[in-house]
Parts: C-alpha cells; structure tokens; sequence
C-alpha cells in the first residue's frame, strides 16, 4: 500500500472524526443550554428530573451508554443508525457536562444588571436573550473548550459502532500493513492536529466577541 | 418481569466472573488514581522549573496528551509495540498510558491552582532562606492540592470510567465480563443498564468519600 | 395634579416592617429628595414605586392611576420610570452606547439607525458622546454614572429615580452627578432621588424628606432640615449641618 492510498484512507477518517465530533458537540450545546436555562425555573419536580439527568449523565462511561444504545436498545424495539447512537451516549453526556459550565457562568451575571434589565421594563426572556446569555457564553469559553476536547477524544469509540471513521481506518490498516506503530503514531498526531483546530477556532471567536473587562467575578 | 428472573439466573451463574471484573476495574481505577496523582505533581513541578527548555517540553507533554485520544495511546503499545517484539501485558499498558495521560491533566489542575496563590507567600518563604525544593513542598504543594480537590475528585471519577475502555486492549475488567455475559443471554439492554447502574453507584461512593476529604482539609478562608 | 402620590405605602418582609406608611408626592418638574438612615427603607421605597418589590398595601397613583392594582401593566410602568442605580448596572457587554440602545430596539422596538442617533443625542447631552464605543470596564465610575443616566433618559420617562446615585463614588465624581442633576432639573425633568450623601441633598433640591424605621419622620426646605431641626434624631443624622467637601 503506497503512503499516498494511507494518506487518503486517514483523511476519509478524519471527515467521519470531524463529523461525530461536530454532531455530539452540537446535541451537548444544544442539551447543555436547555438544561442551563430550565436550571432558572422554580420548579421542584422540574429540579429534580435536571439534578438527575446530569448526575446520571455525568456518572456512566460514554462506552457503556453507547453498548447500551447501539446494542441495547433494539432488544426493547428501538434501532438506533451508529451517529444517532454517538449523538444518544457521548453528545448527552457533553451536555449534562455543558449544563453544569453553562449554570456556573450563569450564576456568575452580576444580578444588579438584571434588576437593571427589570427596571427599564424588560421581559424575563428579552433579559435572558439580551443580557443572559450573551455574557453566559462569554463565561463560559473556557468549560467549552474543555468539553468540545473531550469528545473529541472520545470520538474514536465511533469505531465499536462500524463508524469508519480515523481510528477504524488506522485498525484496518494495521492489520493490512503490520505497521501498527507507525499509523497509531500518526494518528495520534493526526487527533493532536484536530485539537489545535478547534484550539485555533475557538480561541478566534472568543478574540471576535471578546469584551474587555468582562470576567466573572 | 420473567426477563429480568432470567437475566438474574444468568447473572447469578456468571456471579465469580463479573466480580473478578469489579476487582479488576477498581485495582486499574487505584493504581492510576495514585501514580496520575504522583506523576501530577511531578510534571507540575516541572512546568515551575526555572530552565525555559525544561517548562516548554512540559508544557508540550500537557498539551499533547490533553489533546490525543488516550484509547489510541494504548492502542499504539498494545497492537503497535511487538511489531519491535516488546510484549507488555494489558494491565502494563494500562497503567502506563492512563499514567501517562491522568498526569498531564492532574498537572494542569495543580497549575490553575498554583495561578491562584498568593504569590507573596512564597517570596516570604524564599526570604526566610527556604530553598526552591522546600518552598515547593512545604508552601507550594500543600495549599495547590488542597485547593485542587475538586478537580482531582472530577479526574478521579473519570478515572474510574474511562477503566472501561480497557476491554478493547483485552483486559478483563467489570465491562468486558459484562459483554461476555450479554452475549451470553443475548440480553444486551438490561446487561448494558445494570452495567450503567454499577458504574454509577461506584462513581457515588468516591462523591461521598471526596466530600469528607474536602470538609477534612479545605482551609478557612479559601475557596475550593 | 402630581405627577406621583403615595398613599400609607406599607411593606413587610417576614413579619418585618419596612415601610410602616408612607405618604409622598411629586410633583411634575420637582426635584424631590429622601433621606435617611442605613435600613430606614429608602430602596425598597424606590423599588415599591416601580413594583421591582410588590408593596404589602397601601397606594401608589401615577399621574391619576392606582399602579399598585394587580391588573397594572407593569413592564409598561417601568418604561415610564427611568431607574439610575448605585453601583451604575450597567450591561457588561454592550458598548456604551449599545448599553442606551438595548431599551429603545427592545422595548420601543425602533431602527437600530434611529436608536443610535437618539442615544448619540443622550450621551452628548451627558457629555459622554466621545466615549460612546467604550466598554463600561473603560470608564471610570462618575463616567459609568452618566452612561447610566443617558440608558434612563433615552426612553423618555416621566420621571428619574435616583438609588444612592453617588455613593459608589468619590467626591470629585459625586460633584460631576450634582451638576448632571441640577442640568436636568433645568430642562424640566422630575426626579426623585434616595441618598444619604448630605452634599449631593443640599445641591439638588430645596425639598428634602426624611425617612426613619419606615415612617416619613419630617419633610422641608433643605436648609430647615439640615439646620438645627427640632427632631433629636433628624438632628443626630445630619450631626452639625452639612460641611461642604
């Protein structure tokens, strides 16, 4: 196998990396703020039900969810596509992680603002929209980034669902070439490479919105 | 009702191996708690080196193992190294790459919280004639993990969970005899939730055993 | 008619008196001034009149409506109340002038183009129009307090309240909000102002209304409660009569 066939088999990989990566960040945000702002409203049982989702969430091995998902599931009737299923186990656990760095961040709004907010006869969700969440995701930058590291890393369990995605085409290709070492190697290299990507993106974006002398206090 | 009876004869018939796995999870869960905590402290130390070279091929181990999978670091010891005929045993290989990989981020939990001392102390320390080794360990360290208790219960946890990925470099921990049961009586749900469960207790006990050890050593006065 | 009449405005916390009664008008066009001790109730007087605290009884009529009814539009009240806050509230992530805008395409739902000129307009008026870019960490406190004062002026409202408005500052900064206030009482606009800063009551306002566990202890000419007053414990607050700083 020529170093160039290698090359395009690792890049094929990485847009499935790239796209569980994407998918499970997405569920984890789009969980993580849901959960963040239902976190706002006084509501015992509705409390309840979110304590317990993130403790659960944050408590299982995303492999373990995954089993139970992608193999799991259909015993009771429900079949799962393997993105769903990575979406379903590592996209939900991002987000009851997310839930708990959205939640701290907003806990960090200086409440005098909101009172502000109130006093000019602004609505609960017209303050969430335009004061809330802006200086929420602001605060936030740090626990995202940490979180979109994660699943990155643990995207490669794709591979146990027939995603094939870098850590599927570097087993094959182990097996193919008996060069174990040298495409483990690589691809270590090559998840680095990712990482800094998303370093590099999310550090532009914070630099974009970036407001001086906005810090939680 | 009648599935879950047979699922507990077949889990009762499998009891000795699922326990060996529980004993296999939690010896792999220790072990790696304790040297990621040695090591931690190690590297950290090592980022606080007044030698540039020495702090920026720290930081570059860091960087490196916070952005790389760790399943594929096991992988490339496991499948890669016997290609160069050195065989190490799935424990060996555990234990080094979760090692290797706890260290990196015990070492930046210590280094947020070094970030958040005050630095006038250590100044103090040094002007009493302290050397740099003894304000590391009688200053620096001590208030650093006392103040990192949070996140070094956080990398405990994960700990403990990650051990389950173990399975695909065959060492025979909790999940793997789980699967083998599952294929067993190819009742993958409720096998795979009682999984969940245990898993979830088990993280429950270190919640529980962490907060008396942050009532027992949290300073007054400080945040942790 | 005034513009603003408080009628025997009581309100309790857990058992806790805070305001034991409270009557007080404003008239349109009148600078009006409440004083008193730490915990008298001077805040949550303020926050009564625009319900960011429900009052336990009593009546507060805005130019001839009862606001305190449980049918009152209260966003619609608040808009009508500019409210200027101690420590300057202002939104951490908006630009001054984003901070004047955010009420005018919000709440009055007008152009981002016309919102920005009319807040242009505020912030020259609080001579803070070369700032208008700056993030309120880049202005210093008595700077912070104009902007403040320019968010409340842009949606018009009837009337300014005024919460400990120079507290958060130094002195020098305080005279910077005295001249902002004695400006705006020129240009007809009615305030009514809570403060324990005996300098900023002596050079706002002739009325002045003073407050004492919940009760309005006495009302008067500035100069007849700061001098020698009758009452021993309106004499013991202003101690010798203000000294100018």
């Amino acid at each position: 196998m020529s170093f160039l066939q290698i090359l395009t088999l690792l890049a094929a990989g990485a847009g499935y990396t790239l796209l569980v990566t994407l998918a499970c960040i997405a569920t984890g945000l789009a969980v993580g703020l849901l959960v963040a702002m239902l976190s706002r409203v006084r509501s015992r049982p509705l409390q309840f039900l979110l304590g317990s989702f993130t403790y659960v969430f944050r408590g299982v091995p995303v492999l373990v969810l995954l089993f139970l998902v992608f193999f799991g599931l259909p015993g009771i009737g429900i079949r799962v596509p393997p993105l769903g299923a990575m979406m379903l186990s590592l996209g939900l656990i991002a987000g009851a992680y997310l839930a708990e760095v959205f939640r701290g961040a907003l806990d960090a709004i200086d409440q005098n603002e909101i009172v502000a907010a109130e006093a000019m006869g602004m609505s609960r969700l017209q303050i969430l929209l335009s004061i809330e969440v802006p200086q929420m995701l602001r605060f936030s930058v740090p626990g995202m980034l940490n979180e979109f590291t994660t699943v990155l890393k643990y995207s490669p369990f794709a591979y146990t669902v027939g995603i094939p995605d870098i850590m599927k085409q570097a087993m094959a290709l182990a097996a193919t070439t008996l060069r174990g070492l040298e495409i483990y190697l690589a691809i270590g290299l090559l998840y680095f490479a990712i990482y800094k990507l998303i370093l590099v993106a999310v550090r532009a974006l914070e630099r974009r919105f970036r407001v001086p002398g906005l810090t939680p206090p | 009702m009648s599935g879950w009876l047979s699922f507990l004869h077949d889990a009762l018939d499998y009891w000795p191996q699922i326990l060996a796995g529980l004993g296999n999870t939690v010896l792999l869960a220790v072990i790696i708690t304790v040297t990621g905590l040695i090591g931690g402290v190690f590297v950290f130390y090592l980022t606080l080196s007044p030698n540039r070279l020495y702090r920026r091929v720290t930081e570059g181990y860091i960087s490196f193992f916070i952005g790389t999978p760790l399943i594929v670091l096991l992988f490339l010891m496991y499948y890669g190294l016997p290609q160069w005929g050195l065989r190490l045993s799935p424990l060996t290989v555990s234990v080094i790459g979760f090692t290797m990989n706890v260290a990196a981020y015990n070492a930046r939990y210590l280094m947020t919280a070094y970030n958040g001392l005050d630095h006038g102390e250590l100044e103090a320390a040094r002007a009493q004639g302290f050397s740099g080794l003894q304000v590391f360990r009688f200053v620096t360290l001590p208030q650093v993990l006392r103040m990192s208790i949070p996140g070094l219960t956080n990398q405990t946890i994960l700990n403990l969970k990650d051990s389950s990925i173990v399975f695909l470099i065959q060492y025979t921990e909790f999940f793997a005899q789980m699967q083998d049961l599952a294929a067993r009586n190819f009742q993958y749900f409720k096998t795979y939730l009682v999984a969940g469960i245990v898993y979830l207790l088990l993280v429950s006990i270190i919640v529980i055993a962490a907060r008396q050890l942050e009532r027992r050593f949290v300073m007054p006065g400080t945040r942790a | 008619m005034a513009l603003l009449e408080v009628r025997n405005l009581v309100k309790e916390y857990d058992g806790k008196t805070v305001l034991a009664g409270v009557d007080l008008d404003l008239e349109e066009g009148q600078v009006k001034v409440v004083m008193g001790p730490s915990g008298c109730g001077k805040s949550t007087l303020l926050r009564c009149l625009n319900r960011l605290i429900d009052p336990t009884s009593g009546q507060v009529i805005f130019r001839g409506e009862d606001v305190t009814r449980p049918d009152t539009d209260v966003r619609a009240l608040r808009q009508r109340i500019g409210f200027v806050f101690q420590h300057f509230a202002l939104y951490r992530h908006l630009t001054a002038l984003e901070n004047v805008t955010l009420g005018l395409r919000k709440l009055r739902h007008m152009p981002a183009r016309e919102a920005n000129e009319k807040a242009m307009h505020e912030l020259r008026r609080m001579n803070m129009h070369e700032h208008a870019d700056k993030y309120p960490a880049q202005l210093s406190g008595g700077q912070k307090q104009r902007v403040a004062i320019a968010r409340a002026l842009a949606m018009d409202p009837a009337v300014l309240f005024f919460d400990e408005p120079t507290s958060a500052l130094d002195p020098l900064m305080s005279r910077e909000i005295v001249a902002v206030i004695n400006q705006l009482y020129l240009d007809n606009v009615t305030m009514l102002c809570v403060t324990h800063d005996l300098f900023l009551a002596k050079y706002i306002s002739d009325r002045v209304l003073f407050l004492d566990e919940g009760r309005v202890r006495a009302e008067g000419g500035a100069d007849q409660m700061f001098s020698d007053h009758d009452d021993p414990r309106i004499r013991a607050f202003f101690g010798h009569g203000p000294q100018d700083r």
